[in-house]
């Protein structure tokens, strides 16, 4: 075989090869661009059959319908990947035949040259321009360099920077005297004053540290009477009237008492002391305290939460859903407690005078805090779980100043406490991620633990029949009994993700983000039924004698019976969306809406 | 060379031989079965027999000693040429480009930064032996043991040749790479020539799309520009550039005494041979001796500045490291916490961590890169003053040589000289 017969067949090869090569290639790339959108985990098909399925989960055929799916996509992906592969093995070897039939061909065409005269520089130009080229080089580096410093700032020292400013000044409790009236709408009487003044230009004149006087607490039978926590007496969603409104519509006017624009957005829910209703209201300049005449609608007076120290200049960011004004008040007749996303808490007379204020500490909180306030007596319970830790602090009611401050094996959440009477005593009830327990109020002990949690834990506990429920979307709903920490029984199918349970005559209400209402059996978790709504639920049930009352995001109030069957006795329409849970007082019900606060009564 | 077909058949044998789920990784959540069938547990390959491990140190010892021999006695680049392809099949597509003595250096690196990290004595051989062995003979390591080298080496088809200025020029990156690999390594942020490796995709069969692209483009530019990735990338190939230097003993173009015949000259398809040196250069370089005590005492200064520039961007560099990076997305953006989808902050929000203790250990390494970009700027600096000062640098040459430093002991050249010994 002559040199030119090997020369053909190296190039003819060569030429094959590299066609082959492309082929190839051109295949395998299809193939990428097909295995990426065939990926079942991108599946916008099957995301969008889930979807529906979570609106109806008992639907068999769609079950069906999306396991057929999955495998279908799970086969196509696999087959891809498969050729991927293959052709990947096929494109080596053509590339190394290619690779060989050029070599051949170049080492038998070429021939060794007589060397010609460089036409490139000399090397005395090569060396110059090689010497620029480095400092054109290391100029350029140092550009980027420090262009890279400057349109980067460092975040880490500015974050450390402002935990710093508003770490919280533990001994420093804001005591201000009860005259202060800076904060009230109402001008205080004069002739008020002026006794004051004279009271103190008679004492005697020895600079006495006065203590507090310590003003009587509530019974458990004046604190049923009332609304004085988010979700009623004790936050456990429990109230105690019989005479309520089941019809009104918001639109029409029905039953409505009396509708007056909220002063201020927020996402808490309005709590009652006799004919006072509390609400907050908060955006990045301001946090107040607003409050009404429950039977007229009259705002009476607004505080407002500043000049606090510790509270930070800038307030945390914060997520429009949640915002800085999300924790409801508690009450205890002679005060109103109130707390914000900046970390300040505030404590006002029931004529809006302050009586202390602190910072407890800027939250580290993605959305912002929204844990509400629950009270005992002399005692404040702070459900203060960020980033950084699970802690409870329980501040005195009358001075501010701590009681017990303790840090719980758990992370962020959203839930609020509730108070629990177990054998005599109270426990208070709290939820975290992972675990739900409960805790002397006296000394802040862990009582009792189940790690049952997971998530995003929003939802607060519920108490009733002598057991705990607590129960979060994506992780489980359990029944534990408080006196031994036992689980007495757990499941997973119908799970809220921001409304709370509510134990009602022996039944347990659920409801869901995916418009479902559900009732189960408190006792033994066992299924009743549930019922679709129009749409889902933020605000959390009420149970008030045999009626529940719980009020859908489009502002749509179900009313069921508390049965073993979905009896639902109304459906009324606000006009507007509702993320907070009513408040309710004899004959009457308070909703809070995004724009207005609803009075309804018959 | 009856051998070679023999031992290609027990190379293939044993990597077809190879378990597949050695190389299998869970791409899915576990289906949920109805019908009772219960998915098998997930097992963990035990890792590589130490046995296995000492074979490889062998297996480059002797490939390294086999190039030497090669190389200085045996004078044959056919030898080198099939060494160079075993060393490929078996470095690179038998055991997957892993271990190699590229990226050990980062191994070593960390090794000697954190305490708590130890490297094995495999590691540490395949670090050391090519700095030795180059220090002995020139980068025989080059010429047929590192896959990285040799996948290139086989695709060149027609080399350009490239101009010396460039060549001069972009040679100094690998010395940029080698700064900004140590410092990462060092910091325990990434192996970043291991992530950015453009061959080991095809090694394994299979990489990111990018890399993959990246490793088939090197390979392309490599038929027409010999060995692109070693000269104007690879971080160790900088490293044994400066140990090869000091060689003493290296490959020789001619056998014997060089004619000048000039036929050499354009063998070399990576610019590695040096020209006898004309006087006009010698004088022209005489003349300039100025410049070079001017640049050498810049050489502080530069430092001085590189220093500066660098560390003023330690944040930037940083933000390679996955605490400092998550810190930097969950202060700047919170609502991140929402994405379900994002697996970084949803497994830390999973974890035990709290914001305090990541923001803590991401002011802690933003801190140790304040210190090291000090270093490896400095670094940079002394390297880029060195290559300024090469230039006013000459020697005075009256044959063929081979560069020392840029000669990967191909012995293509020894083919095209003339001379017998």
């Amino acid at each position: 075989m002559d040199i030119n017969n090997n020369i053909k067949i190296a190039k003819r090869t060569a030429v094959v090869a590299g066609t082959f090569c492309l082929f190839i290639s051109l295949l395998l790339l299809l193939n990428f661009i097909q295995m990426k959108s065939a990926d079942p985990l991108e599946s916008e098909v099957l995301e969008t059959l889930v979807q529906r399925l979570s609106m109806e989960p008992g639907n068999e055929q769609l079950k069906e319908e999306i396991r057929q799916f999955d495998l279908m996509a799970r086969k196509a992906y696999f087959t891809s990947l498969w050729q991927v592969r293959t052709g990947g093995y096929l494109l080596l070897f053509a590339a190394v035949i290619l690779v060989t039939s050029l070599r051949i061909y170049h080492s038998l065409i070429s021939k060794i040259e007589k060397p010609e005269q460089d036409e490139e520089p000399d090397d005395f130009t090569a060396r110059t321009l090689a010497r620029r080229w480095i400092l054109s080089g290391t100029a350029i580096l140092i550009f980027l360099a420090l262009l890279a410093a400057f349109t980067l700032t460092d975040p880490i020292e500015a974050y450390i920077a402002s935990v710093e400013d508003t770490e919280e000044p533990e001994s420093e409790v804001e005591r201000i005297e009860i005259t202060d009236a800076e904060t009230r709408t109402e001008e205080p009487e004069e002739e008020e004053v002026v006794v004051v003044e004279e009271i103190a230009e008679h004492t005697t004149p020895e600079p006495v540290a006065e203590e507090p006087e310590v003003p009587s607490f509530p019974g458990e039978s004046t604190i049923k009477e009332n609304h004085n926590a988010l979700r009623g007496p004790f936050g456990k969603g429990i109230v105690y009237h019989n005479d309520l409104p089941t019809e009104w519509n918001g639109e029409s006017g029905q039953n409505i008492l009396w509708k007056v624009p909220v002063p201020l957005h927020a996402f808490s829910s309005p709590v009652i002391w006799d004919n006072k209703l509390f609400i907050t209201g908060a955006d990045e300049n301001q946090r107040k305290v607003f409050c009404f005449d429950r039977h007229t609608g009259d705002l009476l007076w607004e505080a407002t939460a500043d000049n606090i120290a510790g509270s930070p200049d800038t307030p945390p960011r914060t997520t429009p859903d949640t915002g800085l004004g999300a924790p409801s008040s508690t009450t205890d007749g002679n005060a109103v407690y109130s707390i914000f996303g900046t970390g300040d808490i505030i404590a006002l007379d029931m004529e809006g005078n302050r009586i202390w204020a602190k910072n407890l500490g800027v939250p580290d909180n993605h959305y912002g805090h929204s844990s509400s306030l629950i009270s005992h007596e002399e005692k404040l319970f702070v459900q203060y779980d960020d980033l950084n830790r699970g802690r409870i602090v329980c501040l005195n009611v009358l001075t501010g100043e701590i009681i017990w401050d303790i840090t719980r094996d758990s992370g962020i959440s959203w839930a609020s406490p509730i108070l629990a009477g177990v054998n005599g005593n109270y426990q208070l009830i709290v939820k975290g991620n992972p675990i739900v327990a409960g805790y002397d109020i006296e000394t802040g002990r862990e009582l009792w633990t189940v790690s049952a949690m997971a998530g995003e834990v929003g939802p607060s506990p519920a108490f009733g029949g002598g057991l705990v429920y607590a129960a979060n979307e994506y992780a489980a709903m359990v029944a534990v009994n408080p006196v031994s920490g036992e689980v007495v029984w757990e499941d997973n199918y119908y799970l809220p993700e921001v409304s709370s349970p509510v134990y009602g005559n022996g039944y347990l209400f659920i409801a869901t983000t995916y418009a479902v209402v559900a009732c189960m059996d408190a006792e033994t978790g066992e299924h009743h039924w549930e019922f679709d709504t129009e749409d889902i639920f933020y605000s959390s049930p009420v149970v008030a004698g045999n009626l529940l009352f719980v009020t859908d995001i489009s502002g749509n109030t179900y009313i069921f019976e508390t049965d073993s069957e979905p009896n639902l006795i109304a459906k009324n329409i606000l006009g507007e969306q509702v993320y907070t849970t009513p408040a309710f007082a004899a004959g009457r019900i308070y909703i809070r809406g995004e724009e207005n606060l609803y009075c309804i009564g018959n | 060379m009856k051998l070679i077909p023999l031992i290609t058949v027990i190379l293939l044998i044993y990597t077809a031989a190879l378990p597949e789920d050695v190389l299998a990784q869970q791409r899915f959540p576990a289906p949920e079965f109805e019908s009772g069938y219960e998915l098998p547990d997930v097992v963990t390959p035990e890792p590589r027999a130490l046995a296995n491990e000492y074979a490889d140190v062998f297996l480059l010892a002797s490939f390294l000693l086999f190039t030497s021999w090669l190389v200085i006695k045996k004078r044959s680049r056919k030898w080198i040429l099939w060494l160079s392809v075993f060393a490929l099949l078996y470095f690179g597509f038998i055991r997957n480009g892993c271990i190699c003595s590229v990226g050990s250096l980062q191994n070593m690196t960390l090794s000697l930064s954190d305490p708590v990290y130890a490297v094995s004595y495999t590691v540490i051989a395949f670090f050391m032996l090519p700095l030795i062995f180059s220090l002995a003979y020139g980068r025989v390591f080059c010429a047929s043991a590192c896959p990285l080298g040799v996948i290139q080496d086989l695709v060149i088809i027609r080399p350009a040749k490239v101009p010396l200025w460039v060549q001069k020029s972009l040679g100094m990156f690998p010395f940029v790479y080698l700064a900004l690999a140590i410092l990462y390594a060092a910091t325990g942020t990434d192996f970043i020539i291991c992530r950015y490796d453009p061959f080991v995709g095809i090694f394994r069969m299979g990489a990111e799309f990018h890399l993959v692209i990246l490793g088939i483009s090197f390979l392309l530019i490599g038929m027409f520009v010999g060995r692109p990735y070693c000269r104007f990338v690879c971080p160790y190939g900088a490293l044994l550039k400066v140990t090869s230097l000091f060689s003493k003993r290296h490959l020789s173009i001619t056998p014997a005494q060089c004619i000048k015949c000039r036929l050499c000259e354009d063998s070399c398809p990576f610019g590695a041979i040096e020209k006898p040196t004309p006087d006009k250069l010698v004088s022209k370089i005489k003349q300039r001796s100025g410049r070079f005590m001017l640049y050498a005492a810049v050489i502080p200064l530069l430092m001085l500045a590189f220093g500066l520039a660098f560390s003023s961007s330690h944040i930037f560099l940083a933000r390679a490291h996955p605490d400092v990076y998550l810190a930097h997305l969950l202060i700047n953006e919170p609502e991140v916490m929402q994405d379900t989808e994002n697996l970084d902050v949803q497994t830390f929000l999973g974890s035990d961590r709290t914001m305090e203790e990541l923001v803590d250990s991401a002011a802690s390494i933003q801190a140790t890169f304040r210190t090291g970009t000090w270093l490896a700027g400095a670094f940079i600096g002394l390297v880029a003053g060195l290559f300024i000062i090469s230039q006013y640098i000459v020697r005075r040459r009256t044959v063929f040589e081979p560069n020392r430093g840029d000669c990967y002991s191909c012995g293509r050249c020894m083919e095209y000289c003339p001379v017998e010994k």
